[in-house]
């Protein structure tokens, strides 16, 4: 029986994991496996990666395997209220727990603040109060756990490493 | 058997998070031969770039590391180094510092040392031993794919 690879994040956990399922097995089956896993709560949701909405439980893994397999989450929230300031103005909105920090980047600086791909790429989003600055590939759910499902960043300039040409070695 | 810090580093390249970079092609663990280890990058055009990390003393040593000629088994000459258009990858891959060996990072064991000054003004790009290669890999790749790569002068000739 053939197999994929299912890569996901959980509410509240930064670190990227692995499972193998059948092909063949609907996403509820999934999401069964990953609870008895980790021993989770029942009320767990599905989301395949930078999507805003639930995975149709019903639907078969195969159908929805990348080259690289299936990337998802599970989070008890269906949105996370994100929050990104910069140059003293804040905008919100509120996205699935999948969402990548990538994808948030790439709203908050292109589409809110007006930023080109090239101001945007000297900018980073850095959790509000800490020098925290998740990887691109971060989900949004990762960093908030239900019931307060928000997360706060500044997107702060991304300093580049210089150094003076007479320490050139 | 395996010393303590190769064992940790066989540990952290079997974790899922870099088994999905190398997955969806950022980069490539090519060979071992402690404590070198080997890593291509890909870059924005899909051009690969090798790295030799050396790690002796993982994790809790930062590695080091610089672009290298595997077939060639030196460092890569300049002219096959990535560019930048505005400096910020330039920055990093500097061919002026330690007669390219390492990349000028405060993640690198080699660039941080005489950097105090680092741990203040980039604590995100300071070496997390917990995070393991997983960061440098993670900053190396996202440099390679930002708006500022530009081919090596060897390829825009």
């Amino acid at each position: 029986m053939e197999s994929v690879d299912i890569f996901y994040q959980i509410e509240g956990r930064r670190e990227i994991q692995h499972l193998e399922a059948p092909a063949e097995h609907n996403f509820g089956a999934v999401k069964a496996l990953l609870i008895e896993k980790h021993g989770l709560p029942t009320e767990m949701i599905l989301f395949l990666e930078d999507a805003d909405e639930p995975i149709d439980e019903l639907i078969v893994v195969r159908e929805r395997m990348g080259s690289h397999g299936v990337k998802a989450h599970l989070h008890r929230c269906r949105h996370v209220k994100v929050s990104v300031i910069f140059n003293g103005q804040t905008v919100e909105h509120s996205f699935g727990p999948s969402a990548t920090v990538a994808r948030i980047k790439r709203w908050a600086a292109e589409s809110k603040f007006g930023m080109t791909p090239e101001e945007a790429g000297e900018h980073v989003l850095q959790i509000a109060g800490t020098h925290d600055r998740p990887a691109p590939s971060t989900h949004l759910g990762a960093l908030a756990a239900c019931p307060h499902c928000q997360v706060i960043f500044d997107l702060v300039p991304d300093q580049r490493v210089n150094g003076s040409c007479g320490e050139a070695k | 058997m395996n010393s303590p810090d190769e064992r940790a580093f066989e540990a952290d390249v079997a974790k899922p998070a870099f088994r999905l970079g190398q997955g969806e092609g950022r980069w490539l663990l090519l060979k071992t031969v402690w404590p070198y280890v080997f890593i291509s990058v890909t870059a924005k055009d899909g051009r690969t770039f090798t790295l030799r990390f050396n790690c002796a003393g993982y994790p809790q040593t930062p590695p080091t590391a610089g672009p290298w000629d595997i077939d060639c088994n030196g460092v890569l000459p300049f002219d096959r180094w990535p560019q930048g258009l505005s400096g910020r990858v330039k920055a990093v891959f500097r061919t002026d510092w330690k007669s390219g060996t390492a990349l000028y990072l405060p993640c690198d064991r080699e660039s941080i040392a005489g950097h105090p000054n680092w741990r203040t003004e980039m604590p995100s790009k300071i070496w997390r031993p917990t995070d393991g290669i997983l960061q440098y890999l993670e900053l190396v790749h996202e440099l390679l794919q930002s708006c500022d790569y530009a081919i090596p002068v060897c390829a825009a000739m």
